[in-house]
């Protein structure tokens, strides 16, 4: 760790989060262009926002960068990594907002930021309504932003998380440490590898959902929205509108986005051998499996669907909810109680680490598990050793900590939250039911509110700026955003 | 099987002995009063007394009475179940001709101190039937009490560890330590019990009317003779002697001990009891000021009924002064998440207890500057000491098969037809011993009666888990308990 002293009173330089910031920063702008070409090419009347949000972007960027540029190797400390993915999230988010506000729908500020921290943390939640109507350029710029903010996780998921150790993450790096990709100079080429595949996925995919009948801006988007697990659609009702091949490659989609994509390069290792033997994976799939059995048997044998149509709801919400995507069939109204608690017990599951999904994720919850069992051999056997494996691997005591430790955080995060929403005016299902949607990035909730798709818009602007926090806390599993409040951070 | 099961089934039968003395009281009262149910009581009574017996001399030769911890773990687990099904025979077979599902529940509910009530019209009620439904609470918190007490502390059920008595060995001096702790405890519950009996009485209940709030409010019990709870007596001051019964009932026995003995250096060192006591002024002075603000009620009232209502879902007794499950917005979601909160480790209360939100908050702090300053050693403490490492780690563990329980018990509540808040409610409730949920059907003045037949199969069988602290259930599903 750099304890260079320089610039300030901080214990630590602050150059290189502020060269870090301005890289993201230009980025998004280049993003910005894309929705600024497509207005230009159809001639709408987005591109005056979107040239003056880009302006902005890339001034900010550029300075930011030129400040931050120093002399000699420079890497990111631990702290300065706290710092970086905290304010690089909250930053992007604030300059994403830019084009709502100056675009044609003048957006609020409040509603503004809500929908662009919805996209970059990839939640899916929209204040948006009359999607079907939308200049095609904002639907395109929430699609790309929930696409960045997926590929930003996963990048931060290999690289980022496992040197903050957060939540047990470091066993990612003690996994993958057969010493070729741990070292330095290799991370750049796996990180490369791992964008190359988003990207080939997601034109997969637009492909797709092309020939499944969507127009090409809708399958772009749509695209996007599953692999980022994100959920924003482009049409008020999501996937309702569209044909039932659609909802099964979204459903593909969705699935991979939550699946471990690192696992996927490589093939000349052996794909095959390493996704079989990944234990998260396929924990993944039996906990999408389970629900899609409980949740199919219900809507059939108690709401009395068709057998069909009850397995395509069943499964398309199962992986909606579990990758934390939150795209939606139908809104809830009407259901019986089951599948909404079911959703709200899922949006605690979330995906695979390693992906783009939020919630708790997968391989926590194995690590719970054993903890349990380790319990219970303990009662019955006070002076035996154990230990925990995962992946083959034995775990050491620490991880077992940071996981316990993020465990609790982030139930506490969550039972804040929804005190908070409380606090402002929501009922408390809805407040209950916003907040685990907020936190677990999933978007999609249970209740009046909440549960239709695009009912957040009906939140007082209060709520909004907390669900928009708890977002953020969710995405960036809850500790970079904690670790800033403690004194100690910005002292020794 | 390797487990020798003599021992598990001679506590069992002293169970039912004392069990049987304890069901002679309502039938004397009936005989009394001339009530018919009198018949059930004595035939019960006879029943269990008789089986009691044969399970004592059939496996006295055994007469060591030192219980392996697997023993242990079965008899508290058997003796819980053979004396709910014992308690559901009155109910059945009296006047009230309860079918099999709602008696069972409602002696469930009795005997692990819950308040989940399948009655109607309680004011209506035979004299017999409130007594036994009270007493069945007493001898509930009783159980609790020698549970934590005797046995929790050496299994280490999430964390329990921590208020194991001074050394880790067993020896005999040990378990006579532990039995005259045990003793004194329960001489402090039966006096506490008489002492809020006779405030009661001079409070302005009839003399009947205090004895039964007296047994049901010191083991946090929460069954009451009215349908209108506590509020049926429109008497401040019997809400305050029922208040302070809460509160004593949800802090640990030992400090109450420890009080008689006066040692006070030990008191003012229980960090638990301020958290506990904080946590109860804290949230009830916010939801006062929110009654205040929202439905302009008058600040002491407010404060004295939100106080009343915070320390009956902590302590887990369920009783009111007025239904708080019609309060909206902010008083719901946190009376909710103090459902899950509970009372002190030591007490009668349930949930996850306080000294495990210590403990965690303790851990999740701890965590955090640890990622700060990974090569500094930081260890953990509670009341001042170094707590090993393996404690907040179990009760972490225990924390997550709390929320996992929790939550397959609401998807199985909504699964059978209870909507999301009667799902969640329910569950947090039964979980914690609490019983009345955060929806006004089945919320402190609502009943439980017209929930479907198989929702009250999984809520008694939740309360009963709660109340053996999850993990004496699990390891009976472990491979390991039964080989050697």
């Amino acid at each position: 760790m750099q304890t260079k002293r320089s610039g300030g009173d901080f214990l630590f330089d602050l150059r290189p989060v502020l060269f870090a910031n301005g890289l993201l920063l230009c980025v998004l702008a280049v993003a910005m262009g894309l929705p600024l070409l497509l207005d230009l090419a159809r001639g709408g009347s987005e591109a005056a926002g979107f040239a003056a949000s880009m302006g902005i972007t890339l001034f900010l960027g550029a300075a930011l960068t030129l400040s931050g540029r120093g002399r000699g190797n420079f890497g990111l400390g631990t702290r300065q990594a706290f710092l970086f993915s905290a304010s690089g999230t909250a930053l992007a988010a604030l300059l994403a907002a830019l084009p709502l506000i100056l675009g044609s729908r003048h957006l609020s500020i409040t509603d503004a930021l809500f929908e662009a921290v919805s996209g970059i943390t990839t939640t899916g939640a929209t204040v948006l309504t009359g999607l079907d109507q939308a200049p095609e350029a904002i639907l395109l710029w929430r699609a790309l932003l929930q696409w960045l903010g997926g590929a930003g996780v996963i990048v931060a998921a290999l690289v980022l998380l496992p040197m903050l150790r957060i939540g047990g993450m470091q066993i990612f790096r003690m996994e993958t440490s057969d010493k070729v990709e741990n070292s330095p100079r290799r991370l750049p080429r796996l990180v490369g590898k791992l964008l190359l595949l988003y990207g080939v996925l997601t034109l997969l995919l637009t492909l797709g959902l092309r020939t499944a009948g969507m127009t090409g801006l809708e399958a772009v988007c749509h695209a996007m929205a599953s692999l980022s697990t994100g959920g924003f659609s482009t049409s008020d009702s999501s996937l309702a509108k569209f044909g039932n091949g659609a909802r099964w490659l979204c459903v593909i989609g969705m699935l991979l986005g939550g699946m471990n994509l690192a696992l996927f390069i490589n093939p000349w290792r052996g794909i095959r051998w390493r996704i079989a033997r990944d234990t998260q994976i396929r924990w993944y799939l039996l906990t999408a499996l389970g629900f899609t059995a409980m949740l199919g048997f219900w809507y059939w044998a108690v709401a009395g669907q068709m057998l069909h149509h009850a397995v395509l709801q069943a499964g398309f919400q199962a992986v909606s909810i579990l990758s934390t995507t939150g795209f939606r069939l139908s809104d809830d109204r009407g259901w019986g109680g089951f599948p909404q608690i079911a959703i709200f017990v899922m949006s605690f599951i979330g995906g695979c680490t390693g992906s783009a999904a939020g919630g708790i994720k997968i391989f926590r919850y194995e690590v719970l598990f054993a903890i349990s069992r380790l319990h219970i051999a303990r009662m019955l056997h006070p002076h035996g050793v154990f230990s925990v494996t995962f992946n083959r691997l034995r775990l050491p005591a620490a991880v077992l900590r940071s996981v316990l430790g993020f465990f609790m955080l982030y139930f506490l995060c969550f039972a804040a939250l929804a005190i908070g929403l409380a606090v402002v005016g929501l009922d408390p299902l809805s407040s209950l039911s916003a907040a685990a949607a907020a936190i677990g990035n999933v978007g999609a909730g249970v209740g009046p509110v909440i549960g239709l798709a695009g009912g957040y818009h009906a939140l007082p602007a209060a709520a909004k700026l907390l669900l928009a926090l708890g977002m953020l806390i969710g995405r960036l599993e809850l500790v970079p955003v904690l670790v800033l409040l403690l004194a100690g951070f910005w002292k020794d | 099987m390797i487990l020798d099961l003599r021992p598990v089934l001679w506590g069992v039968g002293l169970l039912l002995s004392l069990f049987a003395a304890m069901m002679a009281l309502p039938a004397l009262l009936d005989w009394r009063l001339g009530d018919p149910d009198c018949a059930v009581f004595s035939a019960v009574t006879g029943l269990s007394l008789f089986c009691g017996q044969v399970l004592i001399f059939a496996n006295l030769q055994q007469r060591t009475r030192h219980f392996t911890i697997r023993q242990g773990i079965l008899l508290a687990v058997i003796g819980w179940t053979v004396l709910a099904i014992g308690a559901s025979l009155p109910f059945a077979f009296g006047h009230l001709r309860l079918s099999p599902s709602d008696a069972l529940f409602e002696a469930i509910s009795g005997i692990t101190a819950t308040n989940g009530t399948i009655l109607r019209h309680l004011d209506t009620l035979s004299p017999g039937i409130l007594l036994w439904r009270a007493l069945l609470q007493w001898m509930g918190g009783i159980g609790v009490l020698t549970l934590s007490a005797a046995v929790l502390p050496d299994l280490n059920v999430g964390g329990m560890d921590l208020f194991r008595t001074e050394s880790a060995r067993l020896d005999e001096r040990l378990v006579k330590r532990v039995r005259r702790l045990l003793s004194g405890i329960l001489i402090v519950y039966a006096g506490l019990t008489l002492l809020l009996g006779v405030l009661l009485w001079l409070a302005g209940m009839s003399p009947f009317d205090a004895v039964l709030h007296a047994l049901s409010t010191i083991s946090c019990g929460g069954f009451s003779s009215s349908d209108q709870s506590v509020g049926h007596w429109h008497n401040p001051g019997v809400d305050w002697v029922i208040l302070l019964g809460m509160l004593l009932g949800g802090a640990p026995f030992f400090l109450h001990w420890q009080i008689v003995r006066r040692q006070w250096r030990e008191v003012r060192q229980n960090s638990q009891v301020r958290w506990y006591l904080g946590l109860i002024v804290l949230s009830s002075c916010a939801i006062a000021l929110w009654l205040v603000i929202e439905q302009d009620a008058k600040p002491l009232p407010a404060l004295r009924h939100s106080l009343f209502a915070v320390a009956s879902v902590m302590t887990g007794t369920g009783f009111a002064t007025l239904d708080w499950s019609r309060w909206s917005g902010f008083p719901i979601a946190l009376l909710f998440l103090l459902t899950f909160v509970g009372g002190c480790a030591g007490s009668t209360a349930g949930g996850l207890k306080v000294f495990r939100l210590q403990l965690l908050s303790a851990t999740a702090r701890l965590q955090l500057r640890r990622l700060l300053s990974p090569n500094k050693v930081l260890l953990p403490t509670f009341d001042g000491r170094v707590v090993p490492e393996l404690i907040p780690e179990s009760v972490l563990g225990y924390l997550f098969v709390y929320i996992l329980s929790f939550a397959m018990l609401a998807m199985g509540l909504a699964f059978v037809g209870l909507d999301f808040p009667q799902a969640l409610g329910a569950a947090a409730a039964s979980l914690a011993n609490l019983g009345p949920a955060i929806t006004p059907a089945i919320g402190p003045l609502g009943s439980f009666a017209t929930l479907p037949d198989s929702a009250k199969w999984l809520l008694a069988a939740a309360m009963l888990f709660g109340r053996l602290e999850l993990f004496l259930v699990l390891t009976l599903f472990s491979r390991d308990f039964w080989q050697n």
